[in-house]
């Protein structure tokens, strides 16, 4: 695949701190004391070697274009500014925490680290991280949910320039057709689904598999509704289980809904197997590339809007400054993200990946180029983080909830069942 | 016993059944030759073939290609190297040591891959072997082996002992008796070996992930991994990959089961 | 513990090599070093990559290893709260019945395929040879793919499998093979059948070439032919590699991991989920890696018990 970003220089080969910089494991003496013949053996066959002192390491997870330009770009541009150089890493999304972990362990870990938000605590918890306060990168400005899932206990860990959300995805002409406006009432929606399934066409389609995007999706339906992840076995919880479950039992949403990722839930809506899809701006690259498909995006239904305002979860990726030890590389990289973080650099990765400043004053701006993004705009102003409650508990809890719509999903108990059972897992 | 009366009826009976079992493979090529995304009502025929996939795969899995197969022939290499002559030992020599060897061969069998990668990655990091193609030909020979010991004794085991003490008698040593009379014989057993752990080694995922850090050794496994991302899917690219990297591997597929073939009906044993 | 590998043997030893009857100490140690010779490698090479990751396992089975122990090296010592945990939640029960039942079906599944394909290309018939090399194709495909594809091919409405059955009339709607919570454990399964058919199809074949024909000719003059002949010389002549194909075998499916993932993430409402998927799920989604840890140890205990008490019934088989 090449170097990600054209303007990055690699020194030598890959990293590994010298051996008197890290601080020496009970492991890392058995498992030297173990393979030490293999390494006489393969001696010069590795690749060892240290980064040069103006050389930054950076991981991230945006190993597909165009993201994955978009963001070199942008970092890029910032290390160009400071005058270092990049040599950086993106690994498949799944792998991320492992390859952290891994690094941790054998203090290894970059320079400049992305995470996903609901992660950041968790790993702040564990002192691997820099506070941002410390080394003088500017944190005001913010949404409250970015500043939410960047901060643990009292200080901020990581920043996300920009954030998504999702939102209710229809196809236009499907919906002229049954002569029905966008739903903005759940009660709508149900009739909206219901209108429009018809032959191989079902009215929605929504993801609610067993994985931690399925939660990512019953989040809005939840906290519109009053849910709170505190606890999750409470009647306004299991409305909203119910509302999802009802349009499953209905037949007005696929069973597949329980296997198909966010990924499989865009191919049935380009395929015309859905009329409606949640789903995030992430999609609009694709989908506007799609021949005569017809789209428009509105704000996800509240039960009763009178009372209840959209309660966006927060998604997006925050960068942080892990602590490897060197003081000088930490507060470079420090520089790079502050530059990276800048109102310009922000705009630009804005508008070009589809998904929203993570500071307020950035909003106008960012409309006026993509007037297009306004549903997810505004519902971003007070997206929450997933983290905000629970921290690094989140997971458990998390696991939880997918768990709640798998069992009700299939229909195998009530949605209230479902979530006191799930709630025993947590 | 081995020839039929029907010999036709039989080719195509076998057609028959490759078919059912390759028409999900049937179904990858031709999900890769549609534009990207249109997963959902693939058509049963590439009619209108679209090779942006191919393109991609091209552009980006080329060196992973190499990669992957000079990992794959380095671990058959290193482990019919170790392992045929130790499952010759098991399998011949009175040895007080053996079952305990092979219990413990067993047990190396039941632990979960990831286990093991975890544990590597800190030993390799303090050794500077990742990212290196003698880490991973080490690391992918875990699966390798084991198995070729265990399928090499068990073949190894119903070796004549005749064939060997003539050898012995003769005047040769073990070694020699190994070399020029057990390893010819056992050739069918040692291909079998040799194609299970080239596959082991083509088809890993978890090694490529875990001990490779940069894009200087990758893969084609964890090639195709990187497209899948957090938000887009790159399923054509995938597939049109999967494709690729099959090509080179059946070749030799194709051509290693000519020698198990040819192994059998020489009647080397007989 | 060693005798129970033993009856993997069929025959008798060799009557002995010649030397080993001749005293001398100089014999005996040549005799040493010729096996530590073809055995040392080996010997080695499994220490550094099992010995080591194992004991490592072990240990965190007892420990309190969080996310945090990565980073700060401590993990406290757990004793044995994290299998009373992990026993006691209520989805290892779930997960325990899971496993045995996938096991016990992917393995019926794969072996008697298997052996059925390669009975079938014993035969020789035009093409063969070509047509069994290409078995080996499935095995070639990054199980990525492999379950991608398998999950469009699954999928209710519009997957292959159910345009072809809707279409012929077979049935009304799409069948939910992977959102149904009764279907779902079969239809994995079915895929792993799939996976495992190469690998069972091959080694018995191999197994079944190793079979020396005068065996069958001396049969044949006996009146034993086809099934006769099956019973009594293809199945007592294949038993030490079946043997091998079907503790490999479980051992290998007791730790299927990425097809499920890929499949079903070890839904719907935990329908597929495995001691194998629990032991990934606690380590790599709630990050604790100590009860992950308990869960694959638990996972290698069932492995071991199946192993000895498998090699123990066919020992005692062979010996009647």
């Amino acid at each position: 695949m090449g170097h990600r970003c054209a303007s990055t220089t690699r020194e030598g080969p890959p990293p590994a701190a010298p051996w008197y910089d890290r601080p020496v494991s009970r492991r890392a003496v058995t498992t030297a004391g173990l393979v030490a013949p293999l390494a006489a053996l393969l001696a010069g066959c590795g690749s060892t070697g240290a980064t040069g002192p103006r050389t930054l390491r950076v991981l991230d997870t945006y190993t597909n274009d165009p993201d994955r330009t978009i963001i070199g770009g942008a970092l890029a541009a910032a290390a160009a500014e400071v005058g270092v150089t990049l040599e950086r890493v993106s690994v498949a999304g799944d792998s991320l925490i492992q390859r952290v972990l891994q690094q941790g362990s054998s203090g290894t870990l970059p320079d400049i680290l992305m995470l996903d938000n609901p992660d950041l605590q968790q790993i702040a918890s564990t002192t691997a991280l820099r506070p941002f306060d410390a080394l003088g990168i500017p944190t005001d400005g913010y949404t409250d949910g970015v500043t939410a899932a960047g901060t643990y206990e009292g200080r901020v860990y990581g920043l996300a320039p920009t954030v998504n959300t999702v939102a209710l995805f229809y196809d236009v002409p499907a919906l002229e057709a049954a002569g029905i406006e966008p739903p903005t009432t759940w009660s709508a929606l149900r009739e909206a689904a219901a209108a429009l399934t018809r032959g191989d066409r079902y009215g929605i389609a929504f993801c609610g598999n067993a994985t931690y995007e399925g939660t990512w999706q019953y989040l809005p339906f939840f906290w519109s509704n009053g849910a709170d992840e505190r606890d999750i076995a409470s009647p306004e919880a299991a409305g909203a289980l119910d509302l999802l479950a009802g349009l499953v039992r209905q037949g007005h949403a696929s069973t597949s809904v329980l296997n198909w990722s966010q990924a499989d839930v865009k191919d049935q809506f380009v395929a015309g197997r859905a009329a409606m899809m949640v789903n995030g701006p992430w999609q609009i690259p694709e989908l506007s590339g799609v021949e005569g498909l017809e789209y428009d995006v509105v704000t996800l239904p509240t039960r009763d809007p009178a009372t209840q305002a959209a309660v966006a979860p927060l998604g997006g990726e925050v960068w942080t400054v892990p602590a490897t030890g060197d003081r000088a590389k930490e507060r470079l990289a420090a520089q790079v993200l502050t530059r990276f973080l800048a109102d310009d650099s922000i705009l630009s990765m804005a508008e070009q990946r589809f998904t929203v400043p993570g500071r307020h004053a950035l909003t106008d701006a960012f409309l006026e180029r993509r007037p297009e993004m306004a549903a997810f705009a505004d519902l971003l102003g007070d997206a929450r983080a997933r983290t905000a409650q629970l921290g690094p508990d989140w997971p458990a809890t998390a696991t939880a909830l997918y768990t709640a719509v798998q069992l009700a999903l299939s229909g195998q108990v009530s949605a209230a069942d479902a979530l006191r059972e799930a709630g025993e897992y947590a | 016993m081995t020839t039929v009366r029907h010999p036709w009826l039989h080719t195509a009976a076998g057609i028959l059944v490759i078919a059912v079992l390759l028409f999900p493979i049937y179904w990858m090529v031709n999900a890769s030759l549609q534009p990207n995304g249109a997963t959902v009502d693939t058509s049963w025929l590439p009619l209108a073939p679209d090779l942006s996939g191919y393109r991609t795969a091209l552009a980006d899995q080329g060196a992973h290609l190499v990669t992957s197969m000079v990992v794959a022939l380095g671990s058959v290499v290193l482990s019919l190297a170790i392992a045929v002559p130790a499952a010759y030992a098991l399998a011949q020599f009175r040895l007080r040591w053996a079952g305990l060897v092979l219990f413990g061969i067993l047990i190396s069998q039941m632990i979960p891959g990831i286990v093991i990668a975890n544990a590597l990655y800190g030993a390799y990091a303090d050794l500077g072997l990742l990212n290196s193609i003698p880490g991973l030909i080490l690391a992918d020979s875990t699966a390798g082996i084991p198995f070729a010991i265990l399928i090499c004794r068990a073949f190894m085991q119903s070796l004549p002992p005749a064939v060997v003490e003539a050898a012995l008698v003769d005047g040769a040593g073990p070694v020699r008796a190994f070399v020029s009379v057990v390893l010819p014989i056992s050739r069918n057993a040692v291909i079998t070996a040799a194609l299970f752990t080239f596959l082991f080694t083509w088809s890993d995922f978890l090694f490529a992930l875990t001990l490779t850090t940069t894009e200087d050794v990758r893969p084609v496994t964890l090639g195709i991994y990187t497209y899948l991302g957090a938000y887009v899917n790159d399923w054509s690219a995938v597939m049109a990959t999967a494709v690729l990297a099959s090509v080179p591997a059946i070749v030799l597929l194709v051509i290693a089961q000519k020698y198990v073939a040819a192994g059998a009906t020489g009647g080397a044993v007989k | 513990m060693t005798s129970t590998l033993a009856p993997v043997r069929t025959r008798p030893r060799p009557a002995s090599a010649s030397p080993r009857r001749r005293p001398g100490a100089a014999r005996a140690r040549q005799r040493r070093l010729v096996a530590a010779l073809f055995l040392g490698p080996a010997v080695v090479y499994l220490l550094l990559f099992y010995g080591y990751p194992v004991v490592q396992n072990v240990v965190m089975g007892f420990q309190h290893y969080t996310i945090s122990t990565f980073f700060t090296g401590q993990a406290p010592w757990a004793g044995l709260d994290n299998y009373r945990e992990v026993v006691g939640s209520p989805l290892f029960r779930t997960a325990l019945l899971n496993t045995v039942v996938f096991t016990v079906g992917s393995i019926a599944g794969q072996f008697a395929l298997g052996l059925g394909i390669a009975l079938f290309f014993r035969r020789r018939f035009p093409l063969s040879g070509f047509l069994r090399s290409l078995i080996l194709l499935p095995w070639l495909i990054p199980l990525i793919a492999a379950s991608a594809v398998w999950k469009w091919l699954l999928d209710t409405e519009s997957g292959a499998i159910n345009r072809v059955l809707v279409g012929t009339g077979l049935v009304d709607t799409g069948v939910p093979w992977l959102s149904s919570t009764s279907l779902a454990l079969v239809t994995v399964i079915a895929v792993n059948v799939w996976i495992g058919i190469p690998f069972n199809a091959v080694i018995l074949h191999g197994g079944l070439q190793g079979i020396p024909d005068e065996l069958y000719e001396a049969g044949a003059l006996d009146g034993a032919t086809g099934r006769r002949a099956f019973r009594h010389i293809t199945w007592p002549m294949l038993r030490p590699v079946v043997t091998v194909v079907l503790v490999l075998g479980v051992v290998y499916t007791l730790k299927v991991l990425d097809i499920i993932l890929g499949l079903t993430g070890g839904g719907p409402a935990n329908a597929t989920q495995t001691l194998a998927t629990q032991s990934y799920q606690l380590s790599f989604a709630t990050f604790d890696f100590g009860q992950g840890a308990a869960v694959s140890n638990i996972l290698i205990v069932i492995s071991l018990v199946f192993a000895a008490v498998y090699l123990r019934l066919n020992r005692r088989a062979v010996d009647e």
